[in-house]
């Protein structure tokens, strides 16, 4: 049992002792998020960067033929997604709102959702991958359908369908990936060193479904419109744990899975996914612009952030692997800072529409401070890792014509999505920062007759807590980036297709 | 270690950090933080100017395998050196100015917090020795700039101003990603040597030219040129010493800065004509504007941009010297000009329409002859720093990539120049006070008239060598070719701008001149405002009503329907009726037996 | 002289009828009896056809009688749950008549 499994299995225990002894809900399940990132951190300490492959693997042999196993083991962009779902678990149990303190079934799909994630995240399996990714929706729905708030059980139905049929074309390439290699194993290894033998013409029909299938969890477009929806009706720990760790599942399978053992797949579907992931930045962030409600607009931004992501893994070298790597750590962060946040403004003001907002800075200045800072941090401004992230994904899409010969220098259809792709930075600036002066800047609209004046409660000194560990995890990795790229060296040398 | 520039660089930032995490509670002692860390990057400077060659260590950024590099490094040249005195120097001097200016403000810690914020990122931009590094400071610079024009943010204008301010900057940030990228991909480096090494190694002319332009976009948004200058004069809404730091003298210069800084670019590709024009259009455009103007902040906010233009126009025909020379005798004179205005402001009770002043002279003595002294700078009164750096300027217009159309509109923007500021000074210097708050206003504490005073030495006398030669500033050299005819015109059009305004403006009480073209700005704002409204918005709710009805509302709910509408179909199939089933079952059994039996054949 | 087609024919008659019945009837324990019916139409023919299919030594296939055995047993056994659940049917509707029990209807 390596530190790995341990980490897994944490939250599950938690759970289990919360139900089955009695503890309390919501110390326990800080305990277990608190265990987890002291190992996570224990974990980066022991990974060694230089090395390149799985380590501190662990297996535990379940089938034969075919070869099944729950393996764990962990390279640079695991560490990197470990300290993230960590980072965020402890956050969002922390932010949980305080009348679910003593609320058993809540604190355990929070922190079932986690152990679902991490063990996505560490298996090196297949199969386990698969599982542990769908053990983890099932609480987000649940959790969106009792917890919710306004439109919730419809929200609840159209996520669980829309990402139940996302996972079973997600299902359906990965048996074809598996069955087309002939492995005999459902091992990342294997399956890695098999898959070689798949020719060029399978491997473009059996990288569609699992770009689309990939594609339903990240939301790419135009299979992005339950983002918006779910995470404005979810809860809090729902909405941050759903849009910072379990969306980057979709973006993990394609950087592991997809591309690495579909390369020639990847190539030939490369241009589609340039044309998609322009509707992503380009598109759905005029959506954004024309939110008119904070937690859509975050739940918008959140999908259209996804278009740098896919732009990074699709450049297929390792500089746009490193900046989506990179990106989905800091997006992860950034977008669960900025949902704790704007939940934590909906607990005190009611509502979260512009048209009722206005100057809460006055009132809130702590919650606008941070929440400025996670406005920063989401449209890339240095300072702050997102900033970073971006702008290696933006080389990475420049990378093929850098080495092309001086004499025959012409822009490829990545270099102009890239081009394209640098307007989000505009677009994304317009609706955060519109967003931020209709709720924190300027007047207080007159209530209408019979409303109540809106009021806007600042931080606790408790929640201040997780706020901070937010922010400082994005500035500090933020303004000395390498300490994160310098654990993904040997890892995407081996994931990128070109260098 | 720490070499001394990056303890310039870095001191600001700490006081920043300080400032927010430890004595925001604590107003006075903030203030002093940050005047102190202004201070001593000031002494810092002039110590770093006594050196000719500075060891500076750089440190690996971002790295990704062996191939891609990003560092942090510094350069310190003649260039960097002469730049780091105006900012340090106008910036100490806007700090201690705002001691006094800010003194009751109740956000004092976030405002001087800003302030540090700004001078650390404006040193970075000036320090940075590559692209990428520059474009992180130029994104800094814009934040200070949005946190410190929207400090008083409970005002809608301010958070107006500041957010618009930031994103027009982004339009041009836009513009520069894209021209590091182009420039990255063209010579494989983002580090000034290394391009500037690369660049005569045959790489296509057209496509350098397009990555220029696409970097002059940066400058573009950054120096507020046309098209994108409509957040400067919004951006008044700071308080009048951050206009005077931020939107006068640094971040504004920042654009021209870089463009300096990267001349390589433009000497090998063919974009200089295209920056010439845009600068000088700039420069007239804002010039007429100014002439209408009300606001005392705004006449010199259109003045601002209109200088802007006349460097960026030096920079275009090739002579970046007298550009960076202007911009730095305009950081002295404009800052200088701002302060006194904030100072006027102070005194009148935040009192900013010029109609409502007027005899200021008497009231007010050492802040009328500061911003006498700004004015003759600006207006380029012989002899002032002001006039040499312009001539320097219209000698450069016509020179060899110049062009006689290019040096008339100079000329044309120099009378204009006169004549606007002429018309301010009389207006609200002159005459009688129209309003009693220019009747009960009084002088300014010494906290606030001593940096003015200091800076109107620098605007008077700042063009003579015993001030530029120690500071390092870039000095263009002597024309080749001199022309008497530009030394008579230029003094000509001072004395008649200044004459002209003096003789219409004198004893009135509104403006004599109403020309609506110029006071509503060419309209170009509001047609800005409905390019937002219809173009932006529109296209933003076009975006979202099809996201909501083709692909929420057809595409998932459609499918969603499909599936239900079959299923209530099948479900007539469902009757209940145990016998029907039955039969069904039996119908089932006989067309079973029938196909097995006797459909062999 | 009785041949197989004769017990065959006797064995179709009684599916038939119990077949109608289980259609056209509309009282549950008829409809059950009835279901009766089929089951022992299908016994008779299994031991038709057991007596008739001689194995080569000349015995009986005991195949099919051994088949009937089972079907008795089953019925017994079936026709104990069936009533039971006719009975609950009865006190939960009052009533056995399966025109009236269409709550499965769609």
């Amino acid at each position: 049992m390596t530190i790995l499994t341990a980490i897994i299995f944490v939250p599950i225990l938690a759970a289990i002792a919360m139900v089955g002894i009695g503890t309390p809900a919501k110390k326990t399940a800080l305990a277990a998020a608190a265990i987890n990132l002291l190992f996570a951190f224990v974990a980066w300490a022991q990974f060694d960067p230089a090395v390149a492959g799985y380590q501190l693997a662990g297996s535990f042999p379940i089938l034969s033929k075919p070869e099944l196993a729950f393996s764990v083991g962990a390279d640079g962009i695991t560490i990197i997604l470990l300290l993230l779902t960590t980072i965020v678990t402890l956050c969002a149990v922390w932010m949980s709102p305080a009348d679910k303190d003593d609320n058993k079934l809540f604190h355990v799909s929070s922190l079932l959702i986690s152990a679902g994630a991490l063990g996505a995240f560490l298996s090196t399996d297949l199969f386990f991958f698969y599982a542990f990714h769908e053990l983890a929706l099932i609480p987000t729905f649940l959790m969106i359908g009792i917890w919710g708030s306004g439109d919730n059980k419809r929200v609840a139905w159209k996520i669980t369908i829309y990402l139940g049929l996302g996972s079973l074309v997600l299902l359906a390439g990965l048996l074809a990936l598996f069955i087309t290699s002939g492995s005999s194993s459902f091992s990342f290894d294997s399956l890695q060193t098999a898959s070689q033998s798949i020719s060029p013409e399978i491997q473009k029909w059996v990288f569609l479904p699992l770009l689309l299938g990939f594609g339903t969890l990240v939301s790419l477009f135009p299979l992005h419109s339950w983002a918006a929806p779910a995470y404005a009706s979810a809860p809090t720990p729902t909405a941050m744990l759903h849009a910072g760790v379990l969306k980057k599942f979709g973006l993990y399978g394609l950087i592991r899975v997809a591309v690495p053992m579909l390369p020639e797949g990847a190539q030939a579907w490369t241009n589609l996914a340039c044309i998609l992931l322009l509707g992503n930045i380009l598109y759905v962030g005029l959506v954004t612009i024309a939110s008119r409600r904070l937690d859509h607009m975050l739940g918008n931004s959140s999908v259209m952030h996804m278009g740098y992501l896919f732009l990074g893994v699709f450049s297929l070298n390792t500089i746009g692997l490193n900046g989506a790597v990179l990106l989905m750590f800091a997006h992860g962060l950034s977008i669960a800072l900025l949902f704790g946040l704007a939940s934590k403004l909906r607990e005190s003001t009611g509502t979260l529409e512009f048209g009722r907002l206005g100057g809460l800075g006055k009132s809130a200045p702590v919650l606008a401070f941070t929440f400025a800072l996670g406005a920063f941090a989401s449209i890339g401004l240095p300072g702050f890792t997102n900033f970073a992230s971006e702008v290696l994904v933006f080389f990475g899409g420049f990378k093929d014509y850098v080495d092309l010969p001086i004499a025959s220098k012409s822009l490829g259809a990545l270099q102009i999505t890239t081009i394209l792709a640098v307007l989000g930075v505009l677009i994304s600036a317009i609706y955060m920062l519109r967003a931020y002066r209709a709720v924190f800047q300027g007047d207080k609209p007159v209530p209408e007759e019979g409303d109540p004046e809106i009021t806007a409660a600042d931080l606790t000194f408790s929640q201040r807590i997780p706020v901070t560990i937010l922010i400082a995890a994005l500035i500090i990795t933020g303004c000395l980036p390498f300490l994160l790229l310098r654990l993904l060296d040997s890892t995407t040398q081996l994931l990128a297709i070109t260098p | 270690m720490l070499s001394v520039p990056w303890i310039i660089l870095l001191l600001p930032l700490a006081s920043a950090v300080i400032i927010t995490l430890v004595t925001h509670r604590n107003a006075s002692l903030s203030a002093l933080i940050s005047v102190a860390s202004a201070a001593t990057t000031l002494a810092l400077t002039i110590w770093l100017l006594a050196q000719d060659t500075v060891a500076t260590s750089s440190f690996e950024w971002i790295k990704v395998g062996d191939s891609f590099t990003i560092s942090l490094g510094l350069i310190v040249d003649k260039l960097s050196q002469g730049m780091m005195f105006i900012v340090t120097a106008v910036g100490t001097a806007v700090h201690v100015f705002s001691l006094g200016y800010m003194k009751t403000d109740e956000g004092k810690s976030r405002y001087f917090a800003g302030l540090s914020l700004f001078m650390f990122s404006m040193t970075g931009i000036v320090l940075a020795d590559n692209f990428v590094m520059m474009f992180i400071f130029w994104e800094l610079v814009g934040v200070s700039s949005y946190i410190l024009i929207g400090h008083w943010f409970e005002k809608n204008s301010a958070a107006e101003a500041a957010k618009k301010a930031f994103i027009v900057n982004r339009i041009g940030d836009f513009g520069f990603m894209v021209g590091i990228l182009l420039v990255w991909g063209l010579t494989g480096s983002v580090y000034f040597e290394d391009i500037e090494a690369a660049l005569p190694g045959g790489i296509g002319k057209h496509i350098l030219t397009t990555a220029t332009l696409c970097i002059f976009a940066g400058a573009v948004g950054k120096s507020a040129q046309i098209p994108l200058h409509v957040w400067l004069p919004d951006a008044m809404e700071g308080p009048t010493p951050v206009s005077a730091l931020i939107h006068a003298a640094t971040m504004v210069a920042a654009g021209v800065y870089m463009l300096a800084r990267t001349f390589f670019l433009i000497e090998f590709s063919n974009a200089g004509i295209f920056i010439a024009w845009i600068g000088a259009i700039t420069c007239l455009l804002a010039a007429l504007m100014a002439i209408q103007q009300d606001d005392i902040k705004r006449v010199l906010a259109y003045s601002t941009l209109s200088q802007l233009g006349y460097m960026v126009l030096a920079v275009g025909v090739h002579n970046p010297e007298a550009g960076m020379f202007h911009l730095y005798t305009h950081a002295f004179f404009k800052s200088l000009l701002f302060l006194s205005s904030g100072a006027v402001i102070y005194a009148c009770h935040h009192e900013q329409n010029i109609w409502k002043m007027g005899g200021l002279r008497k009231k007010l003595p050492i802040t009328t002859f500061a911003f006498l002294c700004g004015t003759l700078a600006l207006t380029a009164c012989p002899l002032t720093s002001g006039f040499w750096s312009k001539e320097h300027i219209l000698h450069a217009a016509l020179d060899k990539h110049g062009s006689v159309a290019l040096f008339s509109i100079g000329l044309a923007v120099a009378f204009l120049t006169a004549f606007y500021m002429g018309r301010l000074f009389t207006v609200a210097f002159f005459g009688k006070p129209r309003d009693h708050a220019s009747e009960d206003a009084k002088e300014v504490p010494p906290v606030m008239w001593i940096p003015i005073c200091i800076l109107s030495v620098f605007a008077l006398f700042g063009a003579y060598k015993m001030f530029w030669g120690p500071l390092k500033i870039l000095h263009p050299a002597p024309p080749a070719h001199s022309h008497p005819f530009i030394l008579y015109a230029s003094i000509a059009a001072f004395l008649l701008g200044i004459g002209s305004s003096y003789l219409i403006y004198r004893h009135k009480n509104k403006d004599p001149l109403h020309i609506p073209l110029f006071a509503n700005r060419f309209y170009i704002d509001n047609f800005y405002d409905l390019l937002v409204r219809f173009g932006t918005n529109g296209l933003a709710y076009v975006a979202k009503s099809i996201d909501q009805i083709l692909i929420d509302g057809l595409a998932v709910r459609g499918s969603a329907k499909i599936t239900s509408s079959a299923g209530s179909m099948l479900r007539r199939l469902q009757v209940g009726n145990l016998q029907g089933y039955a039969f069904l079952f039996g119908f089932g059994i006989i067309v079973v037996i029938y196909l097995t039996l006797f459909s062999r054949s | 002289m009785i041949t197989l087609n004769h017990y065959l024919m006797v064995s179709g008659a009684l599916f038939t009828i119990g077949f109608a019945g289980v259609l056209l009837r509309r009282n549950v324990i008829v409809i059950f009896m009835c279901l009766e019916l089929m089951l022992s139409a299908a016994s008779v023919a299994l031991v038709a056809f057991s007596r008739f299919n001689l194995t080569p030594e000349g015995l009986p296939n005991y195949h099919g009688q051994v088949l009937v055995f089972f079907i008795i047993t089953v019925a017994a056994a079936e026709v104990a749950v069936g009533l039971a659940i006719i009975v609950a049917v009865f006190r939960a509707r009052q009533t056995t008549d399966v025109q009236q029990l269409t709550s499965m209807k769609g």
